[in-house]
């Protein structure tokens, strides 16, 4: 397997990132634009996610029948998602439709934003809203988001509320999708085997008039302080409880560091919380995770439990992280590179893994990362790094948000 | 082009499965012992479930703590989960880690040391899933239609019973290892950089002795009925409609798949478009073909806010039945073209082939090449699927709904 890069940018500003892979059935083609919640103001909260359902909603040529079908008659493979802090649409295609499926993907990211669809897609906007307050663990991850960053962007629900997407104009989004989206915010990236000059052109020729647009992003200090909130909803049966605290950020060269302290603690299996809270049933879950963010980050713990035992798995969990900066050892730390090493080489064979891979890498630190110097970064990991790191991020402030029937928790 | 797919079946009745994709770096295998949900004993649901956690708790030489690290320090992504037929255990890495942790697995199906503080401990976290449904109305219906849909015991929770499990003890969970962890009907599927006569020999010797077992009689039972509804307090209504449907081996099984495409293949299906796009209903809807062996079904779902529950229940279940007027040449085109596609981008994963060529051996003995899945596909015509959608009426649903209120059975419906 012989993955090679190449980068080009069009006059527009339009970055075009390409991995070849002379050995993939399909190539994988997205947009990716850096814009989601964050950069929203409150009363259009909601927007950069709403907006992406719009996109699949027509151009000046399209409908929507006319953009769900061409994407079917390809055979694609194609969604969109939308994060705080990027938005991305792609499609994954057999090669004999690269040409289609980048002209298509054009029309997508032109939206004609029709007020009759706007009003019909908006019902579609609210039954998703609807759909996650059915989830436990999302609920607690939106409070968890907004109690832990406060007045800084990142606290912005991707979703928004079930107010702030009714009141949102059609006019408010168009306005937002002129700021937000255009070259010089975007990156078009693709993996498969093709001769790059083939997509540089397909970009020129589909994605070269767009015009450029600055789309500068807020980047305040986050002011972290600690806190312990706890929700009551007595028809739930189990108790969620979430945690969390600053961490190294997208740019941060500590992030390989990060990733490994954090399965090292808290990998679904083999973890210091797994033998120390699921091995023993104390938790049904119990993991913790990295997040980085642009210009900030997060570690992560996340424990569901019986309501009884809450307070005590959170006792145990807390008291991990205490521990482990003094007793880190080599052979968990070769354990967790292991795992992460597999998975570096499993994602490099899809050529879908690799394209969300390269295209989201460049939008947060405009830079390739070749397998290889990934592979070398979590290799150069090692326990000496790691306590470093918890030097640097010793878990402190930390964010406490639990979610569940009571007794003991209580609405604050 | 020289052959990549093999079998071959050992002695003792362990089916092993091999593809090689010399182009991968990686292998993948996908283990499927039988001891699925549809085994377990009938009072006691749930114990393939604490059986498939208690058995990564040490065996062999290595005690719970040595084995999992262990199987980490190969670097091995890992998963396990309890199907209606088999208990399947899948890992994938750089390839010869996969080939080092043969033995491991080994010992886990045939030396497992089942020791009494795990099989608490695996007991305690089965109650906790079960009890964690409550709180996802989604999960809760899918368990719920399956139950009201197929006969018992293939549509089991394979969580089991609260009742049945606070029953299971140690004792009962090691006669039940005995009687369901052994080599007949187990299939090995390995897919990726592999050697298949080197591979032939490491199974020889790490499986060749390993015991037949004797054969598990299911007696199948009609479900409890076909309307069914769950009182929960949720946000959404949550539907789910089935109906039984061909088997995989079914000369009509690409006919039957090619018109549920036509209905939910992509974001042009039909359900999609009548129910989310022009009425917008919902914001998830959908319809799949699930099999099980000698028996499929079709599904469908959609999740909606109380007050429009109605009205996407009898929407859908009247898109199930416009089937019945046929497709037209461009969807079936569009369905025929997913499908392909989807085949094809398989190939470009070892953990999707392996778990692939394991279901393909499970439901029809044999592994079909690519390229006959692709002539299959495209074999069927607006003809085929329009007589079959004549002929084959979707006839009595089962429904089931889980939320606040109970929804009138469309008069459609019989």
């Amino acid at each position: 397997m012989a993955l090679t890069f190449h980068h080009k940018q069009l006059p527009n500003g339009l970055d075009i990132v390409a991995e070849r892979n002379p050995d993939s059935h399909s190539v994988a083609l997205g947009l990716f634009v850096k814009t989601g919640s964050r950069d929203e103001s409150p009363n259009v909260n909601g927007v950069s996610h709403f907006l992406e359902h719009m996109m699949f909603k027509g151009s000046s040529k399209y409908t929507w029948e006319d953009v769900n079908r061409i994407f079917d008659e390809m055979g694609a493979k194609y969604n969109a998602f939308t994060s705080q802090e990027l938005t991305a649409y792609y499609a994954n295609v057999l090669p004999e439709f690269t040409e289609k499926a980048v002209e298509h993907l054009s029309h997508l990211l032109r939206p004609a934003i029709r007020v009759e669809d706007f009003t019909t897609e908006k019902k579609v906007i609210l039954e998703e809203i609807a759909m996650y307050l059915d989830d436990p663990g999302h609920r607690l991850y939106e409070r968890l988001m907004e109690s832990h960053f406060g007045n800084h962007p990142l606290a912005m629900s991707i979703l928004g509320s079930p107010e702030s997407i009714r009141k949102l104009q059609r006019d408010e989004m168009a306005e937002y999708f002129q700021s937000r989206y255009g070259p010089g915010n975007m990156v078009f990236s693709a993996t498969g085997d093709f001769a790059f000059e083939d997509i540089v052109k397909l970009a020129e020729r589909y994605c070269g008039a767009w015009p450029h647009v600055d789309a500068p992003r807020h980047q305040p200090e986050p002011l972290y302080r600690p806190q312990r909130l706890s929700m009551t909803d007595a028809k739930l049966n189990r108790q969620y409880t979430m945690a969390m605290t600053p961490g190294p950020t997208a740019q941060d060269e500590r992030r390989f560091a990060a990733r490994v302290l954090a399965d090292v603690i808290g990998d679904s299996e083999g973890s210091r919380f797994y033998w120390a809270l699921v091995d023993n049933a104390i938790a049904e879950d119990a993991d913790f995770g990295f997040y980085p963010h642009d210009g900030c980050g997060s570690f992560y713990a996340a424990l569901t439990t019986a309501p009884e035992r809450s307070a005590e798995a959170l006792e145990i969990a807390l008291a991990e992280l205490k521990k482990v900066k003094d007793d880190v050892k080599d052979d968990e730390v070769d354990r967790a590179k292991n795992k992460m090493a597999s998975s570096l080489v499993l994602q490099g064979e899809i050529p879908l893994g690799r394209m969300r891979s390269i295209g989201s890498q460049w939008i947060y630190n405009k830079e390739y990362r070749s397998l290889e110097q990934d592979m070398a970064a979590l290799r150069a990991v090692n326990t000496a790094a790691l306590r470093q790191l918890i030097d640097e991020f010793p878990f402190d402030p930390m964010t406490i948000v639990s979610l569940g029937p009571g007794p003991e928790s209580k609405e604050t | 082009m020289a052959e990549r797919y093999f079998q071959h079946t050992f002695p003792n009745g362990l089916t092993l499965l091999g593809e090689e994709m010399p182009a991968m770096q990686s292998a993948a295998m996908t283990f499927l012992v039988p001891a699925g949900s549809a085994t377990d004993p009938v009072d006691r649901c749930g114990s393939a479930t604490v059986l498939s956690d208690l058995v990564l708790r040490g065996a062999g030489d290595r005690d719970s703590r040595q084995l999992t690290d262990y199987l980490d320090s190969l670097g091995l992504q890992r998963s396990s989960s309890v199907g209606v037929h088999h208990t399947r255990f899948g890992c994938a890495a750089v390839a010869g880690k996969v080939m080092e942790s043969l033995a491991a697995y080994a010992d886990i199906v045939r030396r497992a040391q089942l020791p009494e503080s795990g099989f608490t401990a695996a007991r305690d976290l089965t109650l906790q899933a079960l009890a964690g449904i409550e709180d996802e109305p989604r999960q809760k219906l899918l368990i719920k239609l399956r139950e009201w849909h197929l006969p018992s015991p293939y549509g089991r929770n394979s969580m089991g019973r609260e009742e049945d499990l606070q029953k299971l003890t140690l004792d009962l969970c090691q006669v039940d290892y005995r009687r369901r962890y052994h080599a007949d009907g187990a299939i090995l599927a390995i897919a990726g950089k592999i050697d298949f006569p080197r591979l032939r020999d490491a199974i020889e010797k790490h499986f060749g002795d390993w015991d037949a077992g004797p054969p598990v009689e299911i007696q199948l039972m009609p479900p409890p009925g076909q309307v069914h509804h769950e009182d929960q307090k949720s946000e959404q209504t949550h539907i789910g409609i089935a109906f039984p449907s061909v088997p995989e081996t079914d000369p009509d099984y690409y006919t039957v798949r090619m018109a549920v495409e036509v209905l939910s293949g992509g974001m042009s299906g039909r359900l999609f478009t009548e129910i989310r796009e022009k009425r917008a209903l919902c914001y998830s809807v959908w319809a799949g073909y699930s099999s099980l062996k000698g028996q499929g079904s079709i599904l469908g779902y959609a999740g909606t806010s109380n007050e429009r529950a109605q009205a996407t229940l009898d929407c859908l279940v009247a898109e199930f039945h416009r089937l019945r007027k046929g497709v037209e040449p461009a969807e079936l085109e569009r369905a025929k073209i997913g499908l392909k596609a989807g085949t094809i981008m398989q190939g470009e994963s070892t953990s999707a082939r392996a778990g692939a060529i394991a279901h393909d051996y499970f439901m029809r003995g044999r592994i079909r090449p690519l390229e006959e899945i692709k002539a299959a596909i495209d074999g069927v015509t607006v003809e085929k699927v329009n007589a079959y959608l004549k002929n084959n009426e979707p006839g009595q649903f089962t429904l089931v709904t889980v939320g606040p209120k109970s929804l009138n059975v469309p008069s459609t419906y019989q």
